[in-house]
């Protein structure tokens, strides 16, 4: 075992760390905006809204990311007019390029769990939010979103870390995150297997704290579901009382 | 008589071709206890939920303290609130006590009796949850308050919705068959609640299968058959040697 190149290979793939945290990080926020901008078009009741919704799930969920990555960083260049638009300076950076890709693949996945999430919140508690006066965006606020987030959370969680495991196809369009940075050490030393295990050690590490904090989250938005007695308690009472 | 707190004309309602409702005509004045009756499909239900416009009337005109709800017909035909505005006013009046509950699971009790006090009628936090608490002692669970419903057996969660529908100051509540959903060691828990509320002079329009209930609390039965009103009265009349021949079948099972 060579401590020494273990501890030097460790060092420099840490430096990844902040790009591909940065990455999972904008992309998974730009995501779940056009997610819930998606799962409203897709729930809403005008015909061409859902169409598209639906075909831009379709195709997303489709393809593979590592070909959405390659089109947006070398598609956009092919037009004249993207090149010389505003937009240039932006999306000829990989940097963004990337994060393009990642925000509109998370976006339709995301998209179908908060679907899901708000197809989940059982319709009398939403009657009984009409039924008081709420106005419906007093009852999306107060009641459904909140039980759509609760309902979703175990699944955007499992988005989440598939996104901080995603960001390694980054490397193709040449940024240094952990994975880029261990193909460069590999093309340097040849040393495949070692390189490799300290890089998914990582990458899972990252992912442990991750689902942690998910963890927590769920844990602290849903205090009723823990510590559900089977019984109710005036039977336990009776019981009581028969001893 | 006073002025009828809830004033039904002519009520009709469709499902697609399935006519529910054939033409009701219903008065409830202040401080009086109704209690509807009939089979299953007999439109009891439908007709509590079209006054406060969980159902939309296929025609006929409701009134709620003097005020006409507003329809007009859409683009398909059918008929819809004409003011969205008008018709959450007259909800946050018209307070409504479910089958199955249906408390937010995520609030706790407490949270639960308060939210539309704070967030639809736009009241002081700090005032609201110094009545929810007097009104949850008054229902029974004050030691409840922070406890989810998940938590909670069945008649103290009609109960909670019991003090939730009261925290609104209603002019009427309507409950929906608020004991059908219980186990029958706790509908009597839920009951003594009811009795309370109509001792103190409450307007309550009550869809039930309580026959004891409807007897000797009630004001007025109003028994429906197939969408329409077979009779109606005093509990005493419809119960005793006036009633109809079909609600004695009906009560005779």
């Amino acid at each position: 075992m060579d401590f020494r190149f273990f501890a030097d290979t460790l060092l420099r793939l840490s430096g990844g760390i902040p790009l591909t945290l940065l990455l999972a990080l904008i992309s998974c926020a730009i995501g779940a905006v056009l997610a819930l901008c998606l799962a409203a078009m897709r729930l809403s009741k005008i015909g061409p809204l859902a169409f598209l919704a639906h075909a831009y799930v379709f195709v997303y969920r489709g393809t593979p990311l590592l070909v959405q990555i390659f089109l947006v960083y070398y598609g956009f260049g092919q037009f004249p007019l993207v090149r010389h638009s505003f937009l240039w300076p932006i999306l000829r950076e990989p940097f963004w390029c990337a994060i393009i890709a990642l925000s509109m693949n998370t976006g339709a996945y995301a998209s179908e769990i908060i679907r899901g999430g708000i197809l989940s919140v059982p319709h009398g508690q939403v009657e009984a939010a009409r039924a008081c006066g709420m106005s419906r965006l007093t009852q999306f606020r107060r009641i459904v979103m909140p039980l759509a987030i609760r309902q979703a959370l175990p699944a955007y969680g499992t988005e989440i870390i598939l996104m901080v495991k995603a960001t390694s196809l980054a490397s193709v369009i040449t940024l240094m995150e952990i994975t880029g940075i261990a193909a460069e050490i590999i093309s340097e030393t040849y040393r495949v297997i070692e390189v490799f295990v300290i890089a998914g050690a990582l990458y899972l590490a990252i992912n442990f704290i991750l689902t942690r904090i998910v963890q927590i989250v769920e844990r602290w938005l849903t205090p009723y579901k823990r510590g559900r007695s089977v019984l109710p308690p005036a039977a336990s009472v009776d019981a009581g009382e028969i001893a | 008589m006073s002025e009828a707190v809830i004033s039904v004309r002519d009520l009709h309602k469709n499902f697609g071709s399935v006519e529910v409702l054939k033409g009701i005509f219903l008065d409830a004045h202040e401080g009086e206890v109704v209690s509807i009756l009939g089979a299953s499909g007999s439109g009891k239900s439908t007709m509590l939920r079209c006054i406060n416009m969980l159902e939309t009337p296929s025609a006929g005109e409701i009134r709620v303290s003097g005020e006409v709800i507003a329809l007009r017909r859409g683009r398909d035909g059918s008929m819809r609130p004409a003011d969205h505005r008008q018709v959450e006013r007259i909800r946050s009046r018209v307070a409504m006590v479910f089958q199955n509950f249906n408390l937010w699971s995520h609030r706790t009790v407490l949270e639960n009796v308060i939210e539309a006090p704070v967030y639809v009628q736009k009241r002081k936090r700090a005032e609201c949850v110094e009545e929810a608490l007097e009104l949850l002692a008054k229902v029974g669970i004050a030691e409840k308050r922070d406890q989810y419903p998940a938590h909670l057996s069945g008649g103290q969660q009609q109960r909670a919705a019991i003090a939730r529908a009261l925290a609104m100051h209603p002019d009427v509540m309507l409950f929906d068959e608020p004991t059908s959903a219980l186990d029958p060691e706790l509908v009597g828990e839920v009951l003594r609640v009811m009795q309370g509320l109509a001792a103190e002079g409450r307007t309550m329009l009550v869809v039930t299968h309580e026959m004891g209930f409807a007897r000797n609390v009630s004001d007025r039965v109003v028994f429906l058959h197939r969408g329409v009103i077979d009779m109606q009265g005093k509990p005493e009349d419809v119960f005793g040697a006036a009633g109809s021949q079909r609600f004695r079948k009906f009560i005779s099972g």
